[in-house]
């Protein structure tokens, strides 16, 4: 099964140490749903998987990484 | 621990005091007027006291989705389980010929109740649990 990880916690922390109080005001969601992010405990929807990689002015690529199984022939 | 949880945790409690009242009331008054311990589920209405300060974000609203999906299902089974139960309570236990008309609005409201409970049981098992955008 496909896995989406994150380093939003790294990148928050390379920013000046943002607050996860913060982070959730410049992507618009609540600072529950950044600790359950943070913990892979939810999977964002593309428009805040934007917001959250716009908030540390870095592509979507660059926060979340999807982890596909390996397949075999 | 956000409001929806709070409600959720509110309502169970109303639901544990009932029963708590339910079983202390059968052992000082009988089984017959214990059953009115059940009133105390409307102090269950109070959870609206519980006002939500922060925004209702994405995943608010999927787990919203998914717990009030989970409670209809529930409680439509729980009021078909009912129903089947009083028919076999009255045709096969009393051999009587008919349900009596004061059973229908018992099974609806323990259907009704049961849609409660479940939903709060649903939100918390849900925030606690992974969760993804794409789910209903």
């Amino acid at each position: 099964m496909s896995k989406i990880t994150n380093c939003i916690r790294r990148l928050r922390f390379d920013h000046g140490e943002m607050t996860q109080e913060e982070l959730a005001h410049r992507a618009g969601c609540t600072r529950q749903t950044i600790i359950a992010l943070e913990a892979g405990k939810y999977t964002p929807s593309l428009a805040l998987a934007f917001r959250i990689a716009r908030a540390f002015d870095r592509r979507v690529e660059e926060v979340f990484v999807f982890e596909e199984p390996d397949r075999t022939e | 621990m956000n409001a929806e949880q709070k409600r959720a945790w509110f309502v169970l409690g109303a639901f544990g005091l009932a029963c708590v009242a339910f079983a202390v009331w059968i052992l000082t008054i009988g089984v017959r007027g214990a059953w009115g311990a059940f009133g105390l589920l409307g102090l269950g209405g109070f959870r609206v006291l519980f006002r939500r300060r922060e925004r209702i974000d994405e995943r608010d609203a999927v787990i919203s989705r998914r717990a009030a999906l989970a409670a209809g299902m529930v409680s439509y089974l729980a009021f078909v389980l009912g129903c089947m139960g009083v028919w076999f309570v009255a045709f096969a236990w009393h051999r009587q010929g008919q349900v009596s008309v004061h059973m229908f609005p018992a099974v609806t409201i323990a259907g009704g109740t049961v849609f409660f409970l479940a939903h709060s049981v649903a939100i918390l098992v849900l925030y606690g649990r992974h969760v993804e955008a794409k789910d209903v």
